[in-house]
């Protein structure tokens, strides 16, 4: 059972609510809303989850809602529901970076499918956001020192080299080596090239 | 532009005469009044020169007067005033000078010794009571004296000369002549000038001492003074023309300059008047005649007159523009006429003694015209009689109108109705498909999702019967909605049931054709029909429904067009061929475009299912639905020449 919530907005109430039941009858959590003005005046950026939006809807349409999203910098999945000859709508919206459309009357187990494969991406993705960030501030904490001592251990240098670099003893480059292990939270100096070479 | 100039010029021209005139009366009366001022200067000098001649005269009657004095004198001092002699003499000179009245011998001191002709006791001497100043001056000068003018009472003016007697050379007294100016004029001014002139003798202040002529003339002319020396004293002559009687002549000659200067003015005024009338006439005129010019040309109706043989006599610019002929080129030629269509030259011919006879119809005819270049024209032409002013029939004018334009506007106009028509029932039969489809997709999608979250929660195992109820039920609803869309679908085909009637199918694919002409013009497609029309033989008939067949053929014949997107321009062709066969009449449509990859062609008639970036996959699908309600089939083929044919039969009517 994977965790997540999914967002459904149709201006069709049988749509919204037989959706629900689907999403229910497959343990995933969903919200329904009958239009965007609606699901926007509840929603914001660092709510996660995946949206499921009909892209012909009254008021609002789904391709404008996900233009909204966009603007204000959303990341979440977005899968769209298209009618007949809505398809041209959906594909200028996957250029966009809609994750996937879902013509109707669609295989409905196909639909929870990638509903639920893009809560499994949307996890991953808040997660390795927030380990960015954690990383991002692990590098902030450095001393400038420090900093330059990072930089020639990861360029391969022994610890007599960089002394002799930077003009001051050994001692002194181990004691900044053994600081900047610690806050970067890593043993040695190839744990320390991985997860610096993710973040690239 | 140069109306203006043209008009100043007229008024130069117009004002000429005018100017001569008034110089010719101008000179002329210059002329008059030249001559009479020589008139008077010549009078005056007349006048002087006459003055001067009595002048003289009287003077020299004076001098040879007080000549005589002197004699008398000279007698007086030899012989003595009382001689015989000197008696004698005294009475001759008064007898012959009758301006000497008397003659007066005074002694040393003055005393009146003698008088000639002799004073009666107790009449007047008639002497100079102021005698003693001429005596005083004659006695110290030794010469004769003239003394001043006095006037007798009732004898008019007079005055003395006295000259000095000397006797042994002392002096001794005078002898005086007393002269009368009356006298002198009367008989020293000779007839012939006081004819001409009134004379009179003034004194220094101006009274009048004498005159010859007493009459004082009514109109005094000119006159002149002259001093009268001697006797001097400051007596004048003065010299008064009477004024000469008016030369009737001249004034006869000038009255009649004057009144034919009147009268030539008056009658350049009149000749003028009336030439401004012809001027103001030709100048309405010449704009009637410009208006009408311009009326004429400004028409597009062309006109064309024609005498009773048929002879051209008039065309309009709106004519020759017509038919490409010059007026020139077209005026004067007779029937057959150059623009008369060869090929028609007997229907021609025929309208054309039916005019002359008079029998053109009143609501005009049509009849088809060549122009110079050869392009036909149709014109509807109106003919009327020509009537000239005596109201004698003089031939026929006729109104052409090119119509070639009005008769494209109706084709076009009824063109553009066709495919406003067209697109009509195109946009009904589109939108109804797309309706369908979207009204039917929400209630089929949400029966799919509630009977798969049923089977969903089946399949796990651990489902209550109750927790599947609502579901169910909703899916129930569902599938009602569904229902009613369907029967409104229904409802909307049953109001347009097809209507089934003969029909040709030739005339259903031409005109599809002629409706995408210009479209396939613009794709660079060239249509070919084949409809297999052999002369003499049955056009194929079917019984459908007109519009459903032309939908079925204006969709195949799209696709092709569309299928032939990418097929390098020359070899873009389609193929629209119709035969008939066992019964069946088959209608093939052929494209030289990509044609069908398998994968597709299975899917071809489905709903839905479109190639097209804009496609709604109704089109075939609803196509074969109209064949086979019409008891026909549609299919299609590979093209061997590359592409694909679709085809579709109908069955034909018996007979």
């Amino acid at each position: 059972m994977s965790k997540g919530v999914v967002y459904i907005v149709d201006d069709d109430e049988a749509i919204r609510d037989a959706l629900g039941w689907l999403f229910q009858s497959r343990g995933v959590t969903a919200q329904c809303f009958a239009s965007a003005e609606d699901f926007l005046s509840v929603w914001s950026v660092p709510c996660s989850g995946c949206l499921v939006l009909d892209i012909r809807m009254d008021g609002m349409t789904g391709l404008e809602l996900f233009d909204r999203l966009c603007e204000m910098g959303a990341k979440l999945p977005v899968i769209f529901l298209t009618g007949h000859g809505d398809v041209p709508m959906a594909v200028s919206a996957l250029k966009k970076g809609a994750r996937d459309f879902v013509e109707k009357p669609f295989n409905d187990n196909d639909l929870v499918d990638k509903v639920i494969e893009a809560l499994a991406w949307e996890a991953e993705r808040v997660a390795s956001a927030a380990d960015a960030a954690s990383l991002a501030q692990r590098l902030e904490s450095l001393t400038l020192r420090e900093r330059q001592v990072m930089d020639k251990v990861l360029a391969g240098k022994l610890n007599k080299v960089i002394a002799d670099d930077l003009g001051i003893t050994m001692r002194t480059v181990e004691v900044h080596r053994a600081h900047l292990f610690e806050k970067m939270g890593v043993k040695t100096a190839v744990e320390l090239a991985q997860i610096l070479s993710q973040r690239r | 532009m140069n109306a203006p100039r043209s008009l100043r010029d007229r008024q130069a021209i117009q004002a000429m005469p005018v100017i001569a005139m008034g110089l010719v009366v101008m000179l002329l009366g210059v002329l008059l009044w030249l001559l009479h001022r020589n008139e008077v200067e010549e009078e005056r000098r007349a006048l002087i020169q006459d003055i001067l001649w009595v002048e003289q005269n009287l003077y020299f009657h004076l001098s040879s007067g007080v000549e005589r004095l002197g004699q008398l004198a000279e007698m007086a001092g030899r012989d003595g005033p009382w001689s015989d002699e000197f008696v004698l003499q005294g009475k001759a000179l008064v007898t012959a000078a009758p301006e000497i009245e008397r003659v007066i011998v005074r002694d040393g001191i003055g005393a009146v010794v003698q008088s000639l002709p002799p004073v009666e006791s107790g009449a007047a001497l008639g002497g100079d009571s102021e005698w003693a100043n001429t005596f005083a001056l004659s006695r110290s000068s030794g010469r004769p004296v003239y003394g001043p003018p006095y006037t007798v009472e009732g004898k008019g003016a007079r005055f003395e000369a006295q000259v000095p007697i000397f006797r042994g050379g002392r002096f001794a007294g005078t002898v005086a002549g007393v002269f009368s100016l009356d006298a002198m004029l009367a008989n020293r001014v000779p007839w012939w000038f006081a004819q001409a002139y009134r004379l009179e003798i003034q004194d220094g202040n101006g009274t009048l001492l004498a005159a010859k002529s007493q009459l004082s003339p009514a109109e005094p002319g000119a006159s002149y003074t002259l001093r009268f020396e001697p006797p001097g004293h400051g007596l004048e002559l003065v010299a008064i023309s009477y004024h000469s009687d008016p030369q009737l002549l001249r004034n006869v000659l000038a009255a009649a300059i004057f009144i034919l200067s009147i009268l030539s003015v008056s009658s350049l005024w009149a000749l003028r008047r009336h030439v401004r009338r012809r001027l103001a006439a030709e100048q309405a005129l010449r704009t009637e005649h410009s208006f009408r010019k311009a009326m004429e040309d400004s028409l597009t109706v062309g006109m064309r007159a024609r005498d009773l043989e048929g002879r051209i006599t008039y065309v309009n610019p709106a004519f020759c523009h017509m038919v490409g002929w010059t007026a020139d080129e077209l005026v004067g030629t007779v029937p057959p006429m150059l623009y008369w269509v060869p090929e028609d030259l007997e229907h021609t011919y025929e309208l054309h003694r039916a005019v002359m006879r008079g029998e053109a119809p009143a609501e005009g005819f049509e009849l088809v015209f060549r122009r110079k270049n050869g392009e036909r024209f149709s014109a509807l032409i109106y003919e009327a009689p020509l009537i000239d002013s005596d109201g004698r029939h003089t031939g026929w004018m006729a109104s052409v109108l090119d119509i070639t334009e009005r008769k494209r506007a109706e084709e076009l106009s009824r063109q553009h109705q066709e495919k406003l028509q067209h697109t009509a029932r195109l946009i009904t039969m589109g939108e109804m498909a797309s309706t369908l489809a979207h009204e039917l997709n929400q209630p089929l999608s949400a029966i799919a999702s509630y009977a798969t979250g049923c089977l969903n929660r089946l399949s796990a195992g651990d489902a209550r019967p109750e927790e599947l109820v609502p579901p169910l039920t909703k899916l129930g609803a569902q599938a009602q909605r569904a229902g009613q869309i369907i029967r409104r679908i229904h409802d909307f085909v049953r109001k347009s049931e097809p209507l089934v009637v003969p029909c040709l199918l030739d005339e259903i694919i031409e005109g599809v054709v002629g409706f995408l002409e210009p479209d396939a013009r613009k794709r660079g497609i060239r249509i070919d029909l084949d409809l297999s029309l052999t002369p003499g033989a049955a056009r194929p008939r079917v019984e459908a429904d007109h519009i459903l067949i032309e939908q079925v053929i204006l969709n195949l014949v799209r696709n092709a067009m569309e299928a032939m997107g990418h097929t390098p321009r020359p070899q873009r062709r389609l193929t629209i061929s119709l035969q008939c066969a066992d019964g069946q009449a088959r209608i093939r449509v052929a494209d030289r475009g990509t044609g069908i990859p398998p994968e597709i062609a299975a899917n071809l008639f489905s709903p839905f299912f479109t190639t097209k970036e804009t496609g709604m996959g109704m089109g075939l699908n609803i196509c074969r639905s109209i064949v086979e309600a019409h008891r026909g089939h549609l299919w299609f083929e590979e093209n061997p020449g590359g592409g694909s044919v679709f085809l579709f039969t109908l069955p034909e009517m018996a007979g």
